[in-house]
């Protein structure tokens, strides 16, 4: 099978790639990780979700148009904002503030493409880059409130020295908040940093692939990462903000938290 | 210069009781700590000290009871302003800047070199501490420079929490000095210390707590002077 003279996997081909997750097994069984059977169903879930995802798109590009795009964006941003959400478990309503941060991301970012008519407004084009867009919204919701939650727990004795100084519940929070949102931006800024030098994206790798010419790709691929840059500052900003807002009451005091679960 | 605006009335807490999870840490404590006046608290480790001062700035509140200020109960207070107007200085000190400086500017970025220096010989800490960086300070420095940051918001009182645990006897007697130099300026002390000295030579009321409760509560000619023992 081909797409502009390029060479695309047949299913037999996908079917023979299993063999690569059959390597990842092996040397996690050999070096006795536990961690066999993960991948294994990771695998298996892989193929499902993107067979499944294949097949939804297929019907939605041909039947279903703009709005079955927007209605498809949606569900991408409610599962994120769940998925983000579990990050700050302990924080009330986290998966709100974490859903909305991904909306407002998403939104604001994919909405400012339409408008400026630097994307197509079509199911094709708004599906895969509101994939991305959300993603990246969704690991920056994640990041901030992990950290904000962390914080919010072992920072509490300088977080209450400067509410006793009389500071604000926002002011007290603020350099928690500062630090929290620099840790969630900057995977983001890093791989806008080298991008095109140790890694070429996915949305460019898609491009080439499908035969259009690097310098085309490129383009696509400028807009991808100025998109994940102002995405990824929204959902943060605006899930640490709704965060912070959660950690304290009308009286300007840190809530109890219990103590975050432990990472190995 | 530190505003004169406290009553004569002071702190009022009438049945205050405090529940966290299911232990009880404070049953129906009545207590006045008059304006104007030290007052002290003492008791054993996990007698509920602690947990009165953090009180009396609504760093948490009663679960029944209620706590009052010039006759006026906490609550109806714009917290913010409370919170300027009583200071709380906790036992652990804990640093929020890299450099002495920003410290003691951190409730009040305005305040002059002058001013500054003068906080900071107030605790007897020196003019030149001023340029040190917070990183490396001992325990009693970090004490010391945590109960100027907190006077430099010039609040009218002043909650200390075991405010000589890290310090040795001259330092200790700073402190003394200075919360007698607080209320002969017009300001109200409530301390918590196991210090006999420092309560003793400071404090016009004792209050003392077992388990939650006050079961002693002593004016000035019934306090342990350490030299009369």
């Amino acid at each position: 099978m081909t797409t502009s003279g390029l060479a695309v996997p047949s299913w037999g081909g996908v079917a023979a790639s299993l063999l690569l997750v059959a390597v990842a097994a092996a040397v996690a069984y050999r070096e006795r990780l536990g961690l066999t059977r993960d991948i294994v169903v990771a695998a298996a879930r892989a193929g499902l979700q993107l067979i499944a995802a294949g097949a939804i798109l297929l019907l939605l590009f041909r039947w279903a148009g703009l709005p079955g795009a927007a209605g498809w964006v949606t569900a991408m941003i409610l599962i994120a904002g769940q998925v983000a959400g579990r990050r700050g478990m302990g924080v009330p309503r986290a998966r709100i503030a974490a859903t909305v941060g991904v909306a407002a991301g998403t939104a604001v970012t994919l909405g400012t493409l339409v408008i400026a008519r630097v994307i197509d407004a079509q199911a094709p084009v708004i599906v895969p880059l509101g994939g991305m867009i959300v993603s990246a919204a969704m690991q920056a919701a994640g990041i901030a409130l992990r950290r904000l939650r962390e914080d919010a727990h072992a920072a509490r004795p300088a977080i209450e020295a400067r509410l006793c100084l009389g500071q604000s519940a926002r002011d007290a929070f603020l350099p928690h908040q500062r630090s929290a949102l620099r840790t969630a931006l900057i995977p983001a800024i890093d791989a806008t940093k080298v991008v095109g030098l140790i890694s070429l994206p996915g949305a460019m790798t898609g491009l080439i692939l499908a035969g259009v010419d690097p310098l085309t790709a490129i383009r696509y691929q400028i807009v991808v990462m100025y998109m994940l840059l102002a995405t990824t500052a929204l959902a943060a900003f605006t899930c640490a903000r709704l965060a912070e807002r959660a950690l304290f009451d009308r009286a300007h005091r840190l809530i109890s938290l219990p103590p975050p679960p432990h990472r190995a | 210069m530190m505003k004169l605006l406290m009553a004569v009335d002071g702190f009022l807490l009438e049945r205050v009781s405090v529940v966290c999870g299911e232990a009880i840490v404070l049953r129906q404590v009545s207590a006045h700590f008059p304006g104007g006046r030290c007052s002290a608290v003492r008791g054993a480790s996990g007698s509920g000290k602690t947990t009165l001062l953090r009180l009396l700035n609504r760093l948490i509140d009663p679960t029944a009871g209620r706590v009052l200020l010039d006759g006026a109960p906490l609550t109806e207070l714009d917290v913010l302003v409370l919170r300027r107007r009583v200071g709380l200085v906790a036992q652990a000190p804990v640093l929020l800047t890299d450099a002495v400086l920003d410290e003691i500017r951190v409730g009040r970025p305005d305040l002059s070199q002058r001013r500054v220096t003068e906080l900071l010989e107030r605790v007897g800490l020196g003019e030149k501490f001023a340029t040190r960086p917070t990183s490396g300070l001992s325990g009693g420095e970090a004490q010391r420079l945590c109960l100027a940051r907190s006077l430099a918001v010039e609040p009218e009182v002043l909650l200390l929490d075991e405010p000589t645990s890290a310090l040795d006897g001259p330092s200790a007697t700073i402190i003394a000095t200075l919360v007698r130099d607080h209320v002969n300026e017009g300001g109200t002390v409530v301390l918590v210390s196991h210090d006999p000295a420092l309560v003793g030579g400071v404090a016009e009321r004792v209050f003392e707590l077992n388990r939650g409760r006050v079961i002693a509560d002593r004016g000035a000619g019934d306090i342990d002077h350490p030299s009369s023992r």
